[in-house]
């Protein structure tokens, strides 16, 4: 049976990446159709309940450039927000929200449901119609097709999901929620390569039973950051503390006796876990010298006592999980609300993408967030942010879009996936980003907004707010520029009190500001530019910071965007290529670079195997043309 | 294809003429750099090429190809000027200095392919080149010195992924209780990476002068026997030798090997007081290539009682003509030799000396780098002294940056993209992860 309506863009999932696919393909003005398995559950945190952190707020405030959801659903939902790395220079410095999971949830359904062009289907996806390499209509459980021009899948965990604890196991979705087998089975058997992952959580705790005066107290920062560039400290709810406890010899001791029943050393488990997250029993064995582990204890929310002990994640046999959690300071009478457990789910080798996103081997069809191998609710929402911008406008005839490593932390993840591929879940640091001193998650508008109002996702009130504040950072950065000091000014010499750096001859606030010692805040403190914001004037310095590095990156990026433009033909046989060593033909034949510049981050490439695959390149294209 | 590229064109040695190849878009810019302007395209036109400080490196023709009519399709400047090696070397590196970098073998063919400027089969011809190249250097590598100086490069940048371990984990873990940027023995790893650094460049450098030689140049006064010391020690009949004082109003130019250590001699004109504007200008060349030589031969009759000991220059006393004198030829001091250069006497002390001076003794210490190794490695060692700044500074992200920078830099030499694992290596150094 076929549905009444058809669709320009059908989202399965409605996860963190479901729903800012969604989202996006409805502001650009595609008709929009969302369909999941459960309409209670859109924009569920199904791991621990904190947005951000290092590398990954960079991503958020990215997707907020793009008029996306997460940074203000954060703002509404974050109940402690604290800046990390606050020690360290602006590029690296992060903003991790706690976040109240049934506000968060709240939040993201409000502005799904209040979002014009979009509607929410409430139905399991069971198949595909493909012809001719093309998508054209999704299947429901209860057998109604539905008809779309482009179809975007973000199926999170829940394809070909196995949950373990201890002998355990189970066909499953994230604890509670069914798995999509009929469809993993129906997409196993499309041209797609196909790996196993792993991922864990710990054990839940109800927070009465827990003696909080054990606990070391973490409070969040005094006042609170807004996530989101438009957002504001007003919108978040009561702020509260996290906490901090350690695991000790006698946890170690109990998890050691239990391993002999953990899946993962019996080898019931076959998928690769995150080397950054391993489970307890995993850090226990691996790094049998340390005396403790930290315990990051996250309240799940403000109208309930659960809380998330992050540290602990494990698939052992639920009594040695409460005996360990027993063992911990602080938790020798907690309860123990849900066990911990692995999880083992399907994901799609993202060398089998495009940068859009879209496959290469189906047209109109992306994949996007954890089906991509990635991890994180800050990776699975911009990826779904970029595959539903490039179904709308794809629908729309218009061109694809996606940015590049030197634009945005989106486009080092997308780069790194589409190009070099995972055998891990892949989450965002930010030692991957090799430009990292221009992508910080302070200057996310500066890089993005633009892009994002011509491709329309960026709303008039978005783009007007940016629009001034840009115009103030400019306006800063000229008065900087004529302002000067000078040696016998009391300004100057209050500057030299504040920060010890000496001022002997006329000088341009600008050069000072390129001084290590020297920050805004000291400038505003010695009186200089009270009628500047001390925001505008934060941003300005940063910026004049930096220059120096991000001028002599632009040469590097200029080399890279060179090689960009030489395209590599798809079926390029590497075989064929003499001159090539095998380590090399193989991961080239894996990898199936696009452009020169991916083919020149392969690991082990040499400026000689670049110089042989360009001239290759070329008469792959030559032939093409003559045939 | 943005970058500029440079080389020389000609084969290098004694050749007549020395062509120095530029090919990118920054081609026209050097032109007006180097010679005041740069000629109009498929136009030859004469001028002088000059350095930083507007002086002049030497005179000749410069022709300018604007892209795509050009050998490579981009745009692409030569200057024609005389085959000397120090010249051509200065002239290479003054392109260098403005922002070309030095070709990989068989890069301006590539590039010509690339653009379209060549055919399949000539195509096919340069894959196998490069192809033959890469076999050949790899052949040469394990047999050479090469081995050893990748080796020494490999083990500096296993010292700076350590330190990025430990740099990179700070930041990207900074709720891990790990924060090392506090430590103390980061700064003393960022000098020890320095310290490496700054003895591999030395050796290296060292490496390129033996591949590069000495250059040597004889002056002194007219007539003394400049030109028949050159002859005698190349043994060829060079330069034209007659009695009449101010014969050799250029410079002449020739290379030994001493124990395979090239010894680049160049001959000048004789110094005196004269008019004649020939013979000044003359003195004029013979004055730049003395402050271009590594050493200057000063040669005196010797039955002039003294020697020049006032001469601005690093240089050894020759005294010639000795079998006019009837004195012994051989070592006099440890500045000073005696010499016949016609009676072919003397010349065996002269070689030994030379090599001594030059404190080339054939060395296992130095590396069979390339000029752009040494550059290279110059960034590598200025942006590893930036890390100790830094560090000390406890500013993590500037320090990665540069610690980027050094790996790059390694990556450069040794010709791989070194992406190493980061990652993985902070992963299984430290327990991480919630």
């Amino acid at each position: 049976m076929k549905y009444p309506d058809q669709f320009d863009v059908i989202i399965v999932g409605g996860g963190h990446a479901g729903t800012e696919a969604a989202l996006a393909s409805a502001r650009i003005g595609a008709k929009t159709l969302l369909v999941t398995q459960s309409i209670e559950t859109l924009g569920q945190m199904s791991c621990n309940p904190a947005i951000g952190g290092i590398g990954k707020s960079h991503l958020v405030r990215e997707i907020d450039a793009l008029g996306g959801a997460m940074a203000l659903a954060t703002d509404e939902a974050g109940i402690q927000f604290r800046t990390l790395n606050a020690s360290k220079g602006p590029a690296v410095r992060a903003l991790r929200a706690q976040a109240d999971r049934s506000l968060y949830k709240a939040a993201i359904r409000r502005m799904v449901e209040s979002q014009p062009n979009l509607s929410v289907f409430q139905d399991s996806v069971v198949d595909l119609d493909i012809a001719h390499d093309r998508v054209h209509s999704v299947r429901c459980g209860i057998g109604v097709e539905i008809q779309a021009g482009a179809v975007v899948l973000t199926t999170g965990t829940f394809l070909g999901g196995r949950i373990f604890i201890g002998k355990h196991s189970r066909s499953g979705g994230r604890a509670g929620d069914s798995a999509s087998t009929t469809l993993a089975q129906k997409l196993r058997a499309m041209p797609f390569r196909v790996g196993r992952l792993k991922t864990g959580t710990p054990p839940r705790i109800d927070g009465n039973t827990v003696d909080y005066s054990e606990l070391q107290e973490q409070p969040g920062d005094d006042p609170a950051p807004a996530m989101s560039f438009v957002g504001s400290v007003g919108m978040h709810p009561r702020q509260v503390p996290c906490h901090i406890t350690h695991t000790n010899e006698r946890t170690h001791d109990i998890i050691r006796k239990g391993l002999k029943d953990s899946p993962m050393y019996s080898g019931d488990i076959a998928g690769v876990g995150p080397r950054y997250c391993p489970s307890i029993e995993d850090k226990v064995v691996r790094f049998a010298d340390r005396p403790q582990h930290q315990i990051f204890i996250e309240p799940e929310g403000l109208d309930t006592s659960e809380l998330y002990p992050n540290g602990i994640s494990t698939s052992l046999p639920f009594d040695v999980q409460v005996a360990a959690v027993k063992s911990i300071k602080g938790f020798e009478n907690a309860f123990v609300t849900r066990a911990g457990y692995a999880i083992e789910y399907d994901f799609f080798d993202p060398r089998d993408l495009e940068p859009t996103l879209e496959t290469r081997a189906i047209e109109s069809l992306f994949f996007a967030g954890q089906i991509n191998g990635t991890t994180g609710y800050e990776e699975a929402a911009s990826q779904g942010l970029l595959a539903g911008i490039n179904a709308a406008r794809k629908i729309a005839g218009e061109s694809q879009w996606y940015p590049r490593r030197h634009e945005a932390y989106l486009g080092v993840l997308i780069d790194d996936l589409t190009s070099q591929g995972t055998n891990e879940p892949y989450r965002m640091f930010t030692s991957r980003a090799e430009f990292r001193l221009r992508l910080r998650q302070d200057n996310a508008d500066m890089r993005l907004s633009e892009c994002g109002r011509e491709l329309g996702v960026v709303s008039d009130e978005r783009w007007l707010a940016f629009s001034a504040k840009r115009e103030a950072i400019q306006d800063c950065k000229t008065a900087l520029r004529s302002a000067t000091a000078l040696p016998n000014d009391p300004k100057s010499h209050a500057l030299e009190r504040v920060t010890g750096s000496r001022i002997e001859r006329d000088m341009k606030l600008y050069e000072i500001l390129k001084r290590p010692e020297v920050d805004a805040k000291a400038i505003h403190k010695s009186g200089w530019l009270s009628n500047i914001s001390t925001n505008v004037l934060e941003q300005a310095a940063i910026d004049i910071k930096y220059e120096g590095y991000v001028a002599r990156q632009q040469k590097e990026i200029d080399s890279v965007n060179a090689k960009e433009r030489l395209t590599i033909p798809d079926g390029l046989d590497y075989e064929g290529i003499d001159g090539l060593s095998n380590e090399l033909r193989q991961k080239l034949s894996e990898n199936r670079p696009r452009t020169m510049a991916s083919a020149s981050r392969i690991p082990g490439i040499t400026p000689a195997a670049l110089s042989l695959i360009a001239i290759h390149s070329k008469r792959g294209h030559h032939q093409r043309k003559i045939a | 294809m943005n970058e500029t590229i440079c080389a020389v064109a000609t084969p290098l040695g004694t050749g007549g003429i020395g062509i120095v190849r530029i090919s990118g878009p920054d081609a026209q810019r050097i032109g007006e750099q180097v010679f005041g302007r740069c000629p109009p395209p498929r136009r030859a036109a004469f001028g002088q090429f000059l350095d930083g400080n507007g002086e002049p490196i030497d005179s000749g023709i410069a022709l300018y190809f604007a892209a795509p009519n050009s050998f490579t399709g981009e745009d692409v400047l030569e200057l024609q000027g005389h085959g000397g090696p120090v010249v051509l070397r200065l002239l290479c590196e003054r392109v260098q200095e403005l922002g070309a970098r030095l070709a990989r073998p068989g890069e301006f063919t590539e590039r010509a392919f690339l653009n379209d400027r060549m055919d399949l089969a000539q195509a096919e011809a340069v894959a196998d080149l490069i192809s033959a190249t890469t076999a050949q250097a790899a052949k040469a590598s394990a047999r050479s010195l090469t081995g050893e100086f990748s080796r020494e490069i490999l083990e500096i940048d296993k010292e700076v992924l350590d330190l990025r371990v430990f740099v990179e984990g700070a930041i990207d873990f900074a709720e891990e209780e790990i924060d090392f940027l506090t430590e103390e023995s980061l700064v003393c790893r960022a000098d020890s990476i320095c310290t490496r650094l700054q003895e591999l460049l030395r050796r290296t450098e060292l490496g390129v002068s033996l591949q590069q030689g000495l250059q040597v140049v004889i002056a002194g006064a007219p007539n003394v026997g400049k030109s028949s010391l050159l002859n005698a020690l190349l043994d060829t009949e060079r330069a034209i030798v007659t009695e009449v004082a101010g014969t050799t109003r250029d410079t002449l130019e020739g290379t030994i090997h001493l124990d395979g250590l090239p010894v680049h001699l160049t001959d000048t004109a004789g110094m005196h007081e004269s008019d004649d504007p020939i013979e000044q200008v003359g003195m004029n060349r013979a004055r730049e290539a003395m402050d271009k030589a590594d050493l200057v031969l000063w040669v005196v009759d010797d039955r002039e009682t003294q020697g020049n000991s006032t001469l601005p220059y690093e240089h050894f006393v020759v005294r010639n003509k000795c079998d006019m004198t009837n004195r012994p030829h051989g070592i006099v001091d440890d500045r000073t030799v005696r010499t016949s250069a016609t009676q072919g006497e003397g010349l065996d002390a002269l070689r030994q000396c030379l090599k001594q001076i030059a404190g080339f003794q054939p060395s296992d210490d130095a590396f069979a780098g390339r000029p752009r190794h040494v550059a290279t490695l110059q960034n590598a060692l200025q942006s590893a002294n930036r890390v100790v700044v830094e560090l000390k500074q406890k500013s993590g992200e500037v320090a990665a940056e540069e610690l980027r920078s050094v790996h790059k830099c390694l990556g450069e030499v040794v010709g791989e993209t070194t992406t190493d694992d980061l990652l993985g290596e902070i992963f299984s150094r430290f327990c991480i992860g919630k």
